[in-house]
């Protein structure tokens, strides 16, 4: 009898509206807007005067010139703007005051509901990349790669942006069962900013650091696609570089839904 | 035809204990000692397509724990459920598109969203008909009178504007069936009644099926025609209200003045002394046993009196008797 019951026909409009409606909500926050913009050009400049000292008591690796590198901090600092958002905060805000449980009373899917609000949010943060781009190059210059090479980095940053969904996902999936999170999330945070290659790129490291890198997600993030923007990583080597992505990416969602489903089956069983 | 089928729903919540202070803490860390609360000991009932029903107990009685089982938002322990033929938590989504659900303490609209927009995206998630949507929302906006602040986000609203929006949220897709839980918790007289109206109108032009949970018994006496009772987790009464009123209302109280302020005890036989200050006594009288004319005759008999009332037992005494005495048949009653 049970199997002839079908839920509701998948739509794609809910998610739709949940995401323009976050655009909207963040489109509120103006002043924090600006001030995000105007930080910005700040840290590009003392980025470059960081660069250009440290370029001139030392010699330069060899496929990492001055003007690349400052275009690679530059491209990373824009690419903050979206991806140290944490776009699932949302669910652990929820979890925490007991709301969560109207969301499992409507007939959608409550993490893509997730995904789409936080995406949302972080489409209207893209918009900002624009100004901020014509902003930082009154102080910089940056390098413009060839379509291909630029449409090779749209790729692996949005691949690199659903990796950084899954583990802020992960992160607030943890609430299901401590409901406080803040600590694990600095660290992650902060583990993501330079093992990542955010800060600085990862072949300054330490070799045996690079190894251990090598093997952990948060090159996927932010060095792999601003490698391919710089030139670094070269078309032959797109289809590897992007088939690791796409391995982290498949590992991670695995695991953000078996966290999921254990939480919510939790949340079922024991009331939250 | 049964839209709501409740058999035998068990719930038992199991938690961690942990000792006092810092020790304790550490302790729960290494091992665990649970400790099972059942909150709903072996529930059922069933309720028909348009029925208007109070689901009523003290705080802790398992109400709300019931509701969210039959909302599907809680797996049972053991026992079933079917709502509208479909089992609620087996199938979430496909149950969610049947019901609405108010709960007073807990907004489902978006807090950052003006009301109108929230109901647009409430629109998205139920995939409403254009059409359907304008005219409920015209009818809603009519008989709750929204269109003052559907402009204005649900997090500025006042408690009885932000109720209002909630009904109105609730009932947009045509649910067949309506959970309230508490919906009129802290609002003002009037909101009540508003509130009260637009649940009753919903039931009889509709036919929605709404169970009602709620502390305010007013709201029952005015909405519903029969009750469930529950308490420590199990039905202790489940029929019309009439019936619990005359079962359990038995007991009728005299108020009576009396002509000068008196401290010695006042007995009469056939009555008890509820309450005795100043000039005024309470007594309480079996309206089955001793008629109200035999007692006034007693009374005055024994004192002078400068006023008297008789008061008919109100449903919220009679629940509240029923709380602290646990429920049984009045005896001696035929029924």
């Amino acid at each position: 009898m049970n199997a002839s019951i079908r839920g509701p026909r998948f739509r794609f409009e809910p998610y739709f509206a949940f995401a323009a409606r976050a655009m909207a909500r963040e489109a509120t926050y103006r002043f924090d807007v600006f001030t995000n913009i105007g930080s910005i050009l700040v840290r590009v400049y003392l980025l470059r005067m960081v660069w250009v000292a440290l370029y001139a008591h030392n010699a330069a690796p060899r496929d990492l010139p001055l003007h690349a590198i400052i275009t690679y901090s530059t491209v990373a600092l824009l690419m903050g703007l979206v991806m140290d958002i944490d776009q699932t905060r949302a669910l652990h805000e929820r979890l925490h005051d007991g709301s969560i449980a109207t969301d499992f009373l409507k007939p959608i899917s409550v993490p893509l509901y997730y995904f789409a609000d936080g995406t949302g949010e972080v489409l209207f943060h893209a918009l900002l990349i624009v100004p901020s781009l014509a902003l930082a190059l009154l102080v910089v210059h940056v390098d413009v790669p060839s379509f291909g090479t630029l449409a090779a980095f749209g790729l692996s940053f949005f691949i690199g942006y659903l990796i950084g969904f899954c583990i802020n996902f992960l992160l607030n999936c943890t609430a299901f069962w401590t409901l406080e999170i803040s600590a694990v999330q600095m660290i992650v945070t902060w583990l993501t900013g330079l093992l990542g290659g955010e800060l600085v790129p990862l072949v300054f490291f330490p070799e045996a650091l690079q190894h251990v890198v090598a093997f952990l997600p948060f090159a996927s993030m932010f060095s792999t696609p601003l490698l391919i923007y710089v030139g670094v990583i070269g078309p032959e080597r797109y289809l590897g570089a992007i088939a690791v992505q796409l391995l982290w990416l498949a590992i991670l969602g695995a695991i953000a839904i078996v966290v999921w489903r254990a939480g919510a089956q939790r949340i079922v069983v024991q009331g939250g | 035809m049964a839209i709501i089928e409740a058999t035998d729903l068990r719930k038992v919540f199991r938690s961690v204990v942990r000792g006092p202070g810092l020790g304790g803490a550490v302790r729960a860390l290494f091992a665990r000692d649970h400790e099972e609360k059942v909150a709903v000991e072996g529930v059922s009932f069933g309720l028909d397509a348009g029925e208007l029903v109070g689901y009523i107990g003290p705080n802790g009685a398992g109400k709300s724990t019931t509701i969210k089982m039959l909302t599907g938002i809680l797996v049972p322990t053991s026992g079933t459920v079917r709502v509208a033929g479909i089992a609620p938590f087996d199938h979430r989504a496909a149950n969610a598109q049947n019901i609405g659900v108010v709960f007073g303490q807990r907004s489902q609209l978006y807090w950052d969203l003006p009301l109108r927009e929230s109901f647009e995206l409430l629109r998205a998630i139920y995939d409403i008909p254009l059409d359907r949507f304008r005219q409920n929302l015209a009818h809603f906006c009519e008989i709750l009178d929204l269109e003052r602040f559907m402009g204005t986000p649900v997090r500025q609203l006042s408690l009885g504007e932000r109720m209002r929006g909630d009904f109105a949220g609730a009932m947009l897709h045509d649910p067949k069936i309506v959970y309230l839980d508490e919906p009129t918790i802290g609002l003002d007289v009037i909101a009540k009644e508003a509130i009260r109206t637009f649940i009753a109108e919903v039931n009889r032009e509709r036919g929605t099926t709404v169970i009602l949970t709620t502390h305010d018994l007013a709201d029952v006496e005015r909405l519903c025609r029969r009750i469930v009772l529950i308490d420590e987790g199990r039905v202790i009464y489940d029929g019309p209200l009439e019936r619990l009123r005359s079962e359990y209302g038995t007991h009728r109280t005299l108020v009576v003045t009396l002509a000068e302020a008196s401290s010695s005890e006042v007995v009469i036989p056939g009555a008890t002394v509820v309450h005795h200050e100043m000039s005024v006594v309470h007594l309480r009288f079996d309206r089955r046993t001793t008629a109200a004319e035999e007692l006034i005759r007693r009374v005055t008999e024994r004192h002078t009196i400068s006023d008297l009332a008789i008061v008919e037992p109100d449903i919220e005494s009679i629940v509240r008797r029923i709380y602290t005495d646990g429920y049984a048949r009045p005896e001696a009653l035929p029924s």
